[in-house]
């Protein structure tokens, strides 16, 4: 039976060229897009799922709930885990890890790289499920000079991974020092938190002098992170209580100085506390920072939905176009009533069908997705592979996958199919067209989805737009950085400065003690004023930043390199700040404002200049109090040069031979501004992108359904047309005829799609600081442009059957 | 074998009953070869359908072998159609997209006959009307008489006790009907099957052993004194 039904749905696939094509492509390409973002999805939901003992991992991080602020914090102190570990008795192991955050210069044989540093315990190897290829990890971390590199690493570094006992010398503060290959390991898996290239022993980062200051000192961090292995009993996680005893025996002094500060009344909950959070939570809780990328798990959800709606429609125009030919099958259905099949059998046959055909959509749904990896990781930010190694679970989804798209497309059919009678079946009395209520609300359903993606994508591009062109409050192009971090910065910028302007392609150069517009971090503390203290961000510049910049001062002067007495309290503010402290243009050049240092120590501060509001970071955040000061003695990390406009490739030339004439052992480093703060809105770029690309995909499906079922409507009524033209209608009036009813529903999609797509939109769009008000054009143009597209599709076929010979179509009949 | 009692079916038009079948009673002998006769429009096709367990009348009492065939289950009732009832159509039906082997298969798939059996069945089928040089053709490229043997055939695979065909020659030439009409006739002495067909043509109902004339939805007054003669 299964086999006759085999050979019943392959041969009506062979006889239906045209509709088997679109059923296939159509459904191939809405899964090909599932596949990936399910690839995706899975990817982010396994995230660090593939340590055996991941169950009874923990990070330890610091909660803070206070009415203003609440969130968390994985860099704790260095004490903290030997601590834990040695006050709890269910506490079997802690791992210490810093994630490398700057780059250092590496040399092996003599050819010098960058790369960023790690370090950790040598637990960290009895803990997690790294696996070694060279030589122990564990032991060789227990030495203070020994890195474990990974296979990447190795090959990048040496060209092969049977590394054991080379040397590689890293630059440490200001000389290289030596470092022995003590292990190597296979590559960290794409889904994982932890990550290193080089890493070295912890005992090495507590032996150098940041290391020995944080040493026992639990209100500092050096941003490390902490790593628990609970026994597989252990309440530890749950138990706030054993927690908040173990927090006020370390930090006694903490509950007065709270209330010093006015952070906590001595009532209701104590703010900060001690969390273990999961490792399985790690990657997906963005309410807890640390190194690396975390992702809110409703984004996933988004994009599965999104993936989804471009399924559904794909399945839809299956449903659809399967009722359009129900005449052609309905005899088929009668023969087999008579001949004695029962109802269950036919509706068995449907599916059967159905599913078939999703079998055929999924193989090369997964061949389309393979294809479009590179791309789709690309727009994902992502470095996805199809492992069934790595994901095992791809497998059962793929095949459960197969199954509910056969069963979602064709279940309707195979119902309405089934109930023929068997009489009228026969003798060709049933009519279903295109256009019974449930067809036309799905095919309504597909363009309102089409219609939603489309609003949402013009929306995210205008919102784009409009952050990228905002006025910051200085000029972002043709602004080169230099990256100097790491190198004699403080020796080289001088000299590199005198030769930058003896050029006249440079139109300025300064220097700073912070990246800016990087989002890689930022300084500031509480200023006083009248009483009040309030937050201020801080950067530390040397005299010409604001001239280079191309800064406004709305009030008082710049620096001037003149004055010994400007690298001492004079402070440059912008709107922001004077808004905060209720100061106004004009009273506050000459205000004197006091600087919160450790220790309750105040110094005092002088305004000399406001400028306009400026903003480094995403304008998703309303710009901020910040001031500029200049420091005797600037320890420049950055250098910012403006060029004058032009063609950039003479000048950067001219950079690196300067470059390489002072710091020949250090390669340049640079990049553009405007590209370095285009990286704030990666997040809404990829968004748009992808928004943009599934309602494209989403209108084309559901085009291609329509245009199925204009030919199939076509087809249907070829006997009323011919009449008609017989009785004298002409080719426009007929094109009308036809299309009429598809466009109604277009049209009735757009009408259900806007106040959807303006809801969404104005809920996302509350998330900014800045943003657009949303344009009543942005509706027209996409209720335009989808009836149009609408109307070509349907058009092209209600043509071809308008200019048919009458006198043919209807002998046939 | 057959026996329908006050049989009658109507459709309501504008809120009237407007009867295709009124008040039928008839009585049919297992091995006898009907023949129902009647203008277009008289409601011979639906008698034959309702004979066939295909159609229900809105009132009435059926009886098969002596069973009521409204009181049973639907399972049942398939069940019985299954077994005992082979149909043939003017137009033949066949499925367009099987091949001559697998049309004449499908009732047994329904049955839930074994492959080895099947193939064994259908080859005899094939065998008895010469049409094993056709098994792989597919209805599209066979003749209209050609066509008919196959539908013949596949009403004939399940070993029916009773075959209901609703005018068999209709779509065939003179020459073609002939042979179809033949071959009831044989089916009916020989094998003994019992046969109603539903014909327009004097000359075929001679072939049947006993006719019904239907006008307007009742059985004519003559035919039915015949009947209880």
């Amino acid at each position: 039976m299964f086999f006759h039904n085999l050979k019943i749905a392959f041969r009506n696939l062979a006889k239906q060229k045209v509709l088997s094509f679109i059923n296939i492509s159509g459904l191939s390409i809405g899964l090909g897009c599932f596949v990936l973002f399910l690839l995706f999805a899975v990817h982010e939901f396994t995230y660090d799922r593939f340590h055996q003992n991941a169950a009874n991992i923990y990070r330890v991080a610091e909660w803070i709930q206070t009415p203003e602020r609440q969130g968390g914090d994985a860099f704790g102190g260095t004490p903290l885990g030997p601590a834990i570990k040695a006050d709890f008795s269910d506490v079997k192991a802690y791992a210490r890890i810093q994630a490398g955050f700057d780059d250092k210069f590496v040399r092996v044989n003599n050819d010098v790289t960058r790369s960023k540093i790690s370090f950790a315990d040598p637990q960290l190897f009895k803990m997690f499920s790294f696996k070694t290829i060279a030589g122990d990890a564990f032991t060789a971390l227990n030495d203070k000079q020994t890195v474990v590199l990974t296979k990447e690493k190795a090959i990048q570094l040496f060209g092969r991974t049977d590394v054991v006992g080379s040397r590689v010398d890293i630059k440490m503060g200001e000389q290289y020092e030596p470092f022995v290959v003590g292990a190597v390991t296979e590559d960290i898996p794409s889904n994982s938190s932890i990550r290193y290239s080089i890493l070295g022993s912890y005992a090495y980062l507590m032996a150098s002098d940041m290391g020995r200051q944080s040493d026992g000192n639990w209100h500092m961090t050096i941003g490390s992170e902490t790593y628990l292995l609970l026994d597989s009993k252990s309440n530890l996680a749950q138990d706030a209580g054993r927690l908040a005893q173990f927090r006020r025996s370390h930090m006694p002094g903490e509950e007065e100085e709270l209330k010093k500060m006015g952070v906590w009344d001595g009532k209701g909950p104590f703010p900060v506390r001690f969390l273990l959070q999961p490792l399985k939570d790690v990657h997906t809780n963005p309410a807890i920072g640390g190194p690396s990328d975390t992702i809110d798990p409703k984004i996933i959800w988004i994009l599965i939905a999104i993936a989804s709606a471009i399924l559904i429609i794909a399945c839809i125009n299956f449903t659809t176009i399967a009722i359009g030919r129900s005449s052609a099958r309905a005899k088929e259905v009668g023969i087999k009533k008579v001949t004695g099949s029962r109802r269950g059998q036919l509706i068995g046959q449907f599916l059967t069908e159905s599913i078939l055909l999703s079998v055929f959509a999924v193989i090369l749904g997964c061949v389309l997705a393979m294809l479009l990896l590179p791309f789709f990781n690309q727009l994902a930010g992502r470095e996805l592979h199809f492992s069934f190694s790595q994901f095992p679970q791809l497998l059962w989804l793929l095949l459960a996958l197969t199954l509910l798209t056969g069963l979602f497309a064709g279940i309707y059919p195979a119902f309405v199919l089934s109930s023929f009678r068997p009489i009228e079946a026969i003798k060709n009395k049933i009519r279903l067209g295109g256009s019974n209520l449930f067809t036309k609300s799905l095919v309504s359903f597909q363009f309102v989805l089409s219609i939603v993606l489309i609003i949402s994508t013009l929306v995210l591009l205008q919102q784009l737009k409009f952050l990228r062109t905002q006025n910051i409050g200085f000029q972002k192009e043709n602004v080169l950085v230099v990256d100097a971090d790491g190198t004699d910065a403080k020796k080289i910028y001088p000299l590199f400065r005198q030769m930058v302007l003896s050029n006249t392609a440079f139109a300025g150069i300064s220097a700073s003690e912070m990246g800016m517009g990087e989002g890689k971090g930022l300084m500031g503390t509480g200023f006083q004023y009248e009483g009040e203290t309030k937050g201020v961000i801080m950067y530390p510049v040397d005299a010409g930043f604001l001239k280079t910049m191309k800064m406004q001062l709305l009030a008082g002067r710049d620096f001037n390199p003149e004055l010994t007495t400007d690298t001492v309290d004079a402070i440059i503010a912008n709107e922001a700040l004077l808004k905060d402290f209720g100061l106004t243009l004009s009273t506050a050049v000459g205000a004197e404002l006091k600087e919160r240092r450790f220790g309750d120590q105040l110094i005092s501060r002088r305004i000399i200049g406001v400028v306009r509001n400026f903003n480094y970071a995403s304008l998703k955040q309303e710009v901020r109090p910040q001031m500029f000061f200049q420091p005797p003695q600037l320890q420049p990390t950055k250098f910012y040069i403006r060029l004058r406009s032009g063609d950039p490739s003479t000048a950067l030339a001219f950079l690196q031979a300067a470059w390489k004439k002072l710091a020949p052992e250090f390669p340049l480093r640079y990049s553009f501004l405007d590209e370095d703060m285009n990286r704030f809105y990666v997040f809404e770029e990829r968004w748009s992108r992808v928004a943009g690309w599934a309602g494209g995909i989403c209108i084309f499906l559901a085009c291609l359904g329509l245009f199925g079922l204009a030919a199939l409507t076509a087809v249907n009524r070829t006997k009323e047309i011919g009449i008609r033209k017989v009785l004298g209608a002409s080719v426009s009036s007929i094109v009308t005829l036809l299309s009429k009813d598809f466009l109604k529903l277009v049209l009735i999609a757009f009408v259900i799609a806007s106040p959807l797509a303006w809801l969404l939109m104005h809920k996302f769009l509350q998330e900014y600081a800045y943003r657009i008000s949303i344009g009543w054009w942005v509706f027209i143009l996409t209720g335009v442009v989808a009836l149009l597209v609408a109307f070509v599709t349907i058009g092209s076929q209600a043509l071809k059957s308008a200019v048919a010979n009458p006198a043919k179509n209807l002998r046939t009949e | 074998m057959i026996a329908l009692q006050h049989i009658s079916k109507w459709y309501n038009i504008g809120g009237k009953p407007n009867f295709v079948l009124k008040d039928i009673n008839l009585n049919i002998q297992e091995g006898e070869f009907l023949s129902i006769m009647g203008p277009s429009g008289s409601g011979k096709s639906t008698l034959l359908n309702i004979i066939g367990m295909l159609d229900l009348p809105n009132e009435g009492r059926y009886d098969f072998f002596g069973q009521s065939v409204y009181d049973m289950k639907e399972k049942h009732r398939q069940d019985l159609y299954k077994k005992n009832i082979g149909f043939i159509f003017q137009a033949y039906h066949l499925i367009d997209e099987l091949n001559v082997y697998e049309n004449i298969e499908t009732p047994l798939l329904y049955q839930n006959v074994k492959s080895s059996e099947r193939k064994a069945m259908v080859g005899d089928m094939l065998d008895r009307f010469n049409i094993v040089g056709k098994k792989d053709l597919f209805p599209s490229q066979l003749s209209g008489g050609q066509q008919q043997l196959v539908g013949i055939a596949r009403a004939l695979i399940a070993k029916p006790r009773l075959l209901l065909a609703d005018e068999p020659t209709g779509n065939l030439n003179s020459k073609q009907g002939e042979e179809i009409m033949q071959l009831f006739k044989q089916l009916n002495e020989e094998e003994g099957i019992t046969i109603i067909q539903v014909t327009h043509s004097e000359k075929n109902a001679e072939y049947g052993s006993r006719k019904i004339d239907l006008l307007d939805g009742r059985i004519q007054q003559h035919i039915k004194e015949n009947i209880s003669l």
